[in-house]
């Protein structure tokens, strides 16, 4: 009861600093999962048209989500620097996996009958990327961002330790003060809420963009 | 095969020279943004978020917190390799010893004047002068017990010090050069017995009369929250860690205003100041940057001086 009592009073006095935190650590999420994306969706739409390359990438990216995180920030922090930027190419490096993996199943699993009537009807092999296999591995995909964006936010908490922010700055001044439990709770709750948020709304959108549901809404 | 090689070489690219932009919404990157280094403690992160304030109250510049670096090393390594630009407090102590390899002098101006003087020709950074306080070792005993057997000073320890249990940090008792052994050459009295435990435990192990005297920091919170009395340190045996903030010279050639911002932190800050800030941050459990910004206000931003 008293921990709650201090959970109301730290939100009261510091709510300002809490939101700014909460709208860095968003962001620092947001923009690798982003960039993931950009690089990503190609990569697995590439290696779905030439299998030959798929053991390759798929390894390498595997070999990537290996890397502890602390040690990953480690290293590129050697390279980058401290701050933002860096805490960002390593949750780019690690939204990688599930990104290039979810669409390279995603454009695996298209029925093959649906390919080659569109190559029958005189598609090109763009056209058929654009309205067949794209359309009916979105809902895939997404998973995959969705997946991203959760590990995403996770990892954006130990970003703190090389100067970047976050909601993880909270988590760490609770643990070096005398009697922190109250604010390490401060910080992690909003953390925790924001990845069960960012699941909600994307799976939201998976849904969304199903095949069963698209047909439904043209 | 070479053909992915490629896209994916190209991919890499884009990421790394995209991230080497500022992200909108996210500071840092850009030279226009003057970043703060601080360490763990409450302290440094106030007097961050202080200094941070000041200047985006006196500038059109925006200023960003690189907080919880390791220790004063990695913050000299950040301050060196320009991913930060000031340094939110050192202290003249740990940098003798730390940056600088050098022995301690137990002079505090002396200190002052070589750290100030060696920054300046090895790091090209300016290292202005003390805040007004300084986060040292200090002997700590109760209050009703100061009063009652008239403890002022160290010294007045040596007629009571074989009856007491002497509570210390543990990474001090064999520091050399000032750890017991030579304490208790300087001073001429030896404790009835010496705990070495966690820095943390010292001030509740004092205040639930476990021990009688300890060996705590001098700005710590809890100071105020047990109401413990502080003892002089009458022969100097302690080293100065005087607080400063240091800037790096580029910057000052950049921007000259933020000389003139951080001169006027200088002298601002006693020991009480601290203690009562800290004792805001570490058992009123409010964030650093909530309580700079209350003092600047209170303090109208130093704008009258």
């Amino acid at each position: 009861m008293d921990l709650l009592k201090e959970l109301v009073t730290y939100y009261n006095d510091n709510g300002a600093y809490v939101w700014t935190e909460f709208y860095r650590h968003f962001l620092m999420s947001a923009y690798g999962v982003l960039f993931a994306a950009i690089v990503g969706i190609p990569i697995g739409i590439l290696i779905a048209r030439y299998s030959k390359l798929s053991p390759w990438v798929i390894s390498f990216v595997n070999v990537i989500q290996t890397i502890p995180a602390l040690a990953l920030l480690a290293v590129l922090m050697l390279v980058m620097g401290l701050g933002t930027n860096t805490v960002i190419l390593a949750l780019f490096l690690y939204s990688l996996l599930p990104i290039v993996k979810n669409t390279y199943t995603g454009i695996l699993g298209v029925d093959k009958t649906l390919k080659e009537a569109g190559n029958a009807m005189g598609m090109t092999r763009f056209q058929i990327l654009r309205m067949v296999e794209l359309p009916l591995s979105l809902s895939v995909i997404m998973a995959g961002l969705r997946t991203a964006l959760v590990i995403a936010i996770g990892i954006a908490t130990i970003g703190t330790f090389i100067g970047a922010g976050g909601l993880g700055s909270i988590i760490v001044r609770g643990t070096n003060a005398a009697e922190g439990g109250a604010i390490i709770l401060a910080g992690a709750i909003p953390t925790a809420l924001m990845a069960v948020l960012a699941d909600f709304v994307m799976g939201w959108f998976e849904r969304l963009l199903s095949p069963a549901n698209s047909r439904k809404l043209s | 095969m070479k053909k992915l090689t490629k896209l994916i070489m190209i991919g890499m690219l884009t990421a790394l020279l995209l991230s080497g932009c500022s992200l909108p919404g996210l500071g840092g990157g850009s030279g226009e943004t003057i970043k703060i280094g601080t360490v763990t403690t409450s302290e440094t992160q106030t007097l961050g978020y202080i200094q941070k304030y000041m200047i985006e109250h006196y500038t059109d510049l925006n200023a960003e917190i690189v907080g919880n670096l390791g220790s004063s090393i990695v913050m000299h390594q950040a301050m060196v390799n320009g991913d930060v630009d000031i340094s939110a407090a050192r202290y003249t102590g740990t940098d003798l010893s730390g940056a600088l390899h050098m022995d301690l002098v137990n002079d505090p101006e002396e200190a002052m004047e070589i750290v100030q003087r060696e920054f300046q020709d090895q790091f090209d950074q300016k290292w202005y002068d003390t805040y007004g306080f300084d986060n040292t070792y200090v002997l700590s005993v109760r209050q009703d017990v100061a009063e009652k057997e008239g403890l002022e000073k160290v010294s007045d320890l040596s007629s009571v010090a074989d009856k007491y249990l002497f509570g210390v940090d543990n990474s001090w008792i064999n520091r050399e050069g000032i750890g017991y052994d030579e304490f208790v050459k300087e001073y001429g009295f030896e404790f009835n017995k010496v705990y070495p435990m966690q820095i943390g435990l010292v001030y509740s192990a004092l205040n639930n009369k476990k021990m009688d005297a300890v060996l705590a920091y001098s700005t710590d919170a809890r100071l105020k929250q047990f109401n413990l009395a502080t003892l002089e340190d009458d022969k100097h045996f302690f080293p100065p860690y005087d607080a400063s903030p240091v800037a790096s010279n580029d910057l000052l050639e950049e921007h000259p205003e933020i000389d003139g911002i951080l001169q006027k932190l200088v002298g601002k800050f006693d020991n009480d100041t601290i203690i009562e800030l800290n004792y805001q941050a570490d058992i009123e459990k409010k964030e650093p940057s909530t309580i700079a910004k209350e003092y600047l206000e209170a303090h109208n931003y130093f704008e009258d001086e």
